[in-house]
């Protein structure tokens, strides 16, 4: 078993143009597919992001503000799952509904495992 | 108005016993065992709130779901406003701080097998031998049994506050040694688990036994035990013949509880019991159970207990009973246990068989044993002795010495029958 952490990102709000109902509905669905991941042991956790913040360009030392732009693709939240492997991990990403109603990319990368001190 | 009041707070005692256990065990999974005192606090609000509102408003449709509802809502307020004040290490406390996973959480946590998973889970935590074992039962009948401070005082012949100095102990304990909220297993399960049973029988006995003289919630505690007993059996990662053992030895005394004690509070000696009264369904559970604990190669004290029991239960009468097998039971129970007690009960069935001279010969080798000089039995048993032996003055010395114990008034009368039964004889 391995953990893997699965960034969600979409462009602005990704319920944007969905009626009230719709976006009941989506709630709906995303509550189904996690509670399905948690009884089979498989979520660690997961949370959804707020749709402001800031980006900082860092060298050497030296900061910059970045612009942050919403309207372009930002991570909206995350799942921390455990898997088998990529492959599996990558299933479990595919199995979210949200994007049934959505566009955008997911981002699954196993977690950097130790190899112990020596 | 404050008779309604008391009226439903009664009601929303018994009713609730066992949601209120299992809310808070559920809470303590979320909190962490470090604060079970908080778990505590909030279904004892939502029991509160509950109280306050059907005073006025009548009992609702669905009483429990009423008040899993406000449990489950104060809970995440606590975790959601407490966040950085407290430490939440639990994965649940994680899950229901997220927006994304606070509903399906709220759900998963509620279900009848988490909640059956986690029960378990609390029994291995509030019978963690670090804990004394008068802690351990008292945590138990508090938080997994629901029971209130004044209930477990009654059962224990206590008062109030000494109880509550045992929980406020005990809570400290499992912080200060940070017991986690989880069945122990390899290794660790057997000796953990035996520590579990220990503390389900001394519950058992508690009730079985005891002096208190509250019919009614003793044999709650029996019930409770057996309960208790059946969550371990009813779990797929433990298999455990002692545990069935238990369980039988328990359901059969169980059955006989009723029968024991007549309308006026009386306790009715095995021979003069009405064995119609005898619950024959307990019995047969009991039977079932003593199968399931005979399929490994295991013989605990609880084995030969529960045999001994299974014997007294199936005899057809009491002149019938198969005493000869009861008595090569107590020989390998004494190989166990050598406790005076045991002996003392193997000697009662020694006069069935050879006759009370024997049994008094016997009787002599154990009855400088301080540890019998507090149980009553050994009184009223050796005083049964010494009178069938023609000598009614030493069997009323004894008894004189029984009425010292602390007893409650209806046994304190049988004993004062008994004296004036023996004085015409002498």
């Amino acid at each position: 078993m391995q953990e893997f952490m699965i960034f969600i990102k979409t462009k602005g709000d990704h319920l944007e143009g969905l009626s009230e109902e719709q976006q009941q509905a989506h709630v709906q669905k995303i509550g189904k597919y996690i509670g399905g991941l948690m009884e089979s042991g498989k979520l660690k956790g997961a949370q959804p992001l707020d749709m402001d913040g800031a980006i900082i360009h860092g060298n050497k030392g030296v900061f910059k503000d970045g612009p942050f732009n919403e309207s372009k693709e930002v991570i909206v939240g995350y799942f921390h799952i455990v898997a088998e492997n990529l492959l599996e991990a990558t299933a479990i990403a595919k199995a979210n509904p949200m994007f049934e109603d959505a566009e955008g990319n997911i981002e699954v990368r196993p977690i950097k495992q130790m190899e112990g001190i020596n | 108005m404050i008779q309604g009041q008391s009226n439903i707070a009664n009601q929303i005692d018994h009713l609730f016993r066992h949601e209120h256990g299992k809310l808070i065990t559920v809470l303590t999974k979320t909190f962490g065992t470090s604060n079970i005192d908080l778990a505590e606090d909030v279904v004892q609000e939502a029991m509160v709130e509950a109280l306050n509102k059907w005073t006025l408003d009548g009992i609702p449709d669905n009483p429990s779901g009423w008040i899993y509802k406000v449990a489950k809502y104060k809970a995440v307020n606590i975790l959601n406003k407490e966040k950085y004040k407290r430490e939440y290490v639990s994965e649940v406390a994680h899950h229901l701080q997220s927006e994304w996973t606070l509903e399906p959480a709220l759900k998963h946590i509620f279900t009848d097998k988490e909640i059956a998973d986690d029960q378990l889970r609390m029994i291995f935590t509030c019978c963690h031998p670090v804990l004394s074992s008068d802690s351990q039962v008292a945590l138990t009948l508090k938080t997994l049994c629901g029971f209130n401070i004044p209930e477990i005082a009654k059962a224990f012949l206590t008062t109030e506050s000494n109880i509550n100095k045992r929980l406020v102990r005990a809570r400290k304990t499992i912080k200060e040694a940070n017991i986690p909220f989880e069945v122990p297993v390899g290794s660790q399960l057997e000796p953990r688990l035996s520590s579990v049973l220990e503390t389900i029988y001394l519950l058992f006995n508690e009730g079985y036994n005891s002096t208190s003289e509250d019919f009614p919630i003793r044999y709650e505690l029996c019930e409770e035990a057996i309960r208790l007993a059946e969550i371990i059996v009813q779990s797929a990662a433990i298999k455990s013949s002692n545990t069935h053992a238990l369980l039988a030895l328990m359901l059969f005394n169980t059955a006989r509880f009723s029968s024991r004690i007549n309308e006026l509070g009386d306790i009715i000696r095995l021979e003069q019991q009405n064995r119609s009264k005898w619950d024959q369904e307990m019995i047969k559970k009991g039977l079932t159970h003593l199968a399931f604990a005979a399929e490994q190669n295991e013989v605990s004290i609880y084995h030969l207990l529960a045999t001994i029991s299974a014997q007294h239960c199936t005899a057809p009468t009491y002149k019938k009973t198969d005493w000869e097998g009861i008595l090569s039971l107590y020989d390998m129970l004494l190989e166990i246990d050598d406790s005076p007690i045991i002996q003392l009960n193997r000697i009662i069935v020694v006069s069935k068989i050879s006759g009370f001279k024997e049994a008094l010969n016997q009787l002599k080798r154990i009855e400088n044993d301080p540890s019998l000089h507090s149980y009553l039995p050994y009184y009223t048993s050796s005083a049964e002795l010494y009178f069938q032996d023609n000598q009614p003055k030493k069997a009323i010395e004894l008894l004189n010495k029984a009425i010292k114990l602390p007893i409650g008034d209806s046994r304190k009368s049988l004993i004062y029958n008994k004296i004036k039964e023996y004085s015409k004889n002498i």
